[in-house]
């Protein structure tokens, strides 16, 4: 196996690392500060990549980037709160669901998602967009693949509940 | 099986992580379950709407402010690398055919159908001729190719074709189709087989990208992308069946 180059291991994957600091942080700046900041430590690590998993290492990275990042700016304040809160997502109620199949679909998601605690929306992100196992999630989120099965389906659950797609009356619980 | 079982898998089932057995279950479940089946229905307009929300591609300054990071810090085990790179190549080229094993030539196949990917992407030149319509790819090809590519369209199995181009791997120039799913890129290398039999599908992962490579009809197949195993498994499914 001939010796492996970053630009062609690590940088295809560019795209979908600022995507996904892009969902984490929110904005265009943070998240090109974030994944800026994960390539440092990508070129300075290189040598640890196993050959297989460049796009789930880079991922990895990004988090940790992001994560030390937040933890130094002490910011937990809105949204970026780490841990989920209980069901209290705002109550702003979106259009109903025949205007999400027109143009304002993106726009709608996008909002949807963006409510989302962090935790929730990095599954959704990783799992939907970016189509990682549990398995692979787990491991750049750094957490049991169990957790990341019920943050999915959290996740999923309040997706439902924001965007309206819920049945009008829960029949089986 | 009962309607809280099927809840507990919904979305194991949906994300294709259950075992054939349990995906089973919930299949004969919800064809006879009003209830599961609409909440299967709502999992899957969720799925087709987030897979909508914006994509954000890296700004360019970004990657060019990456690209010098990256050269600068590894300028003097970049040399060392491309020598090695060139060593290896050589060797390769002069041996290969006589004594390295079947398995071995597979890998160099494999790396260089993952190279041919990430240039297409790259580069910038995914397609010689992009259109949705096979009967406008498929024609393409002729007079390019000593040889006529299956071409096919599988959009009804969620992976539309999107375009083809020539390319070059293992030494001959080959057919790439070029299909997409969602925002994820699948290019599929197809060559003659040279007298191979066919093969079931053999899996590998390099440098992040999924690949198949599998043998059918006289044709030789190599599908690479950055989605995920099950999905590009399923693809495969559809292109064989097709």
């Amino acid at each position: 196996m001939r010796p492996r180059l970053f630009e062609e291991t690590v940088l295809p994957h560019l795209d979908a690392a600022f995507n996904y600091a892009r969902w984490l942080t929110r904005n265009d700046t943070d998240a090109e500060d974030v994944v800026q900041d994960a390539c440092v430590r990508a070129i300075r690590y290189f040598s640890s990549l196993r050959d297989d998993d460049a796009r789930a290492w880079l991922f990895t990275i990004v988090r940790n980037a992001w994560y030390s990042r937040v933890s130094r700016k002490a910011n937990v304040a809105e949204g970026t709160r780490l841990n989920d809160g209980q069901d209290e997502w705002p109550d702003n109620a979106l259009d109903p669901e025949e205007r999400l199949l027109q143009q304002h679909t993106i726009a709608l998601v996008r909002a949807a998602l963006e409510q989302l605690p962090v935790d929730f929306r990095e599954v959704i992100v990783l799992r939907e967009i970016e189509g990682l196992s549990y398995k692979e999630i787990a491991e750049v989120a750094g957490v049991p693949v169990g957790t990341v099965m019920s943050r999915l389906a959290r996740a999923r659950e309040r997706l439902q509940t924001i965007l309206k797609l819920n049945a009008p009356r829960e029949t089986l619980r | 099986m009962s309607c809280e079982l099927v809840e507990r898998d919904l979305d194991a089932y949906l994300d294709r992580e259950l075992d054939a057995a349990a995906s089973t279950a919930v299949r004969e479940h919800v064809r006879t379950c009003a209830a599961c089946r609409r909440q299967f229905a709502q999992r899957e307009t969720l799925s087709r709407l987030v897979r909508a929300a914006p994509y954000y591609s890296a700004p360019d300054r970004l990657r060019a402010r990456v690209l010098a990071q990256s050269s600068q810090s590894h300028s003097v085990r970049r040399v060392l690398t491309w020598a090695a790179a060139a060593v290896l190549v050589l060797s390769v080229g002069a041996g290969m055919t006589l004594w390295r094993p079947a398995s071995r030539r597979g890998d160099v196949i494999a790396a260089e159908v993952v190279n041919s990917h990430v240039r297409s992407l790259m580069a910038n030149h995914l397609f010689d001729v992009q259109s949705t319509d096979l009967h406008t790819v498929k024609p393409w090809f002729l007079g390019k190719l000593d040889f006529s590519p299956p071409v096919v369209d599988l959009a009804t199995s969620g992976f539309p074709l999107v375009g083809g181009r020539l390319d070059y791997v293992g030494g001959r120039p080959v057919a790439a189709l070029v299909y997409q799913r969602q925002k994820h890129t699948i290019n599929v290398f197809v060559s003659p087989a040279g007298g191979d039999p066919s093969t079931d599908n053999v899996v590998s992962t390099v440098r992040g990208f999924n690949l198949l490579h599998w043998i059918h009809n006289g044709m030789s197949f190599w599908a690479v992308s950055d989605l995920n195993s099950a999905e590009l498994g399923e693809f495969a499914t559809a292109l064989q069946a097709s």
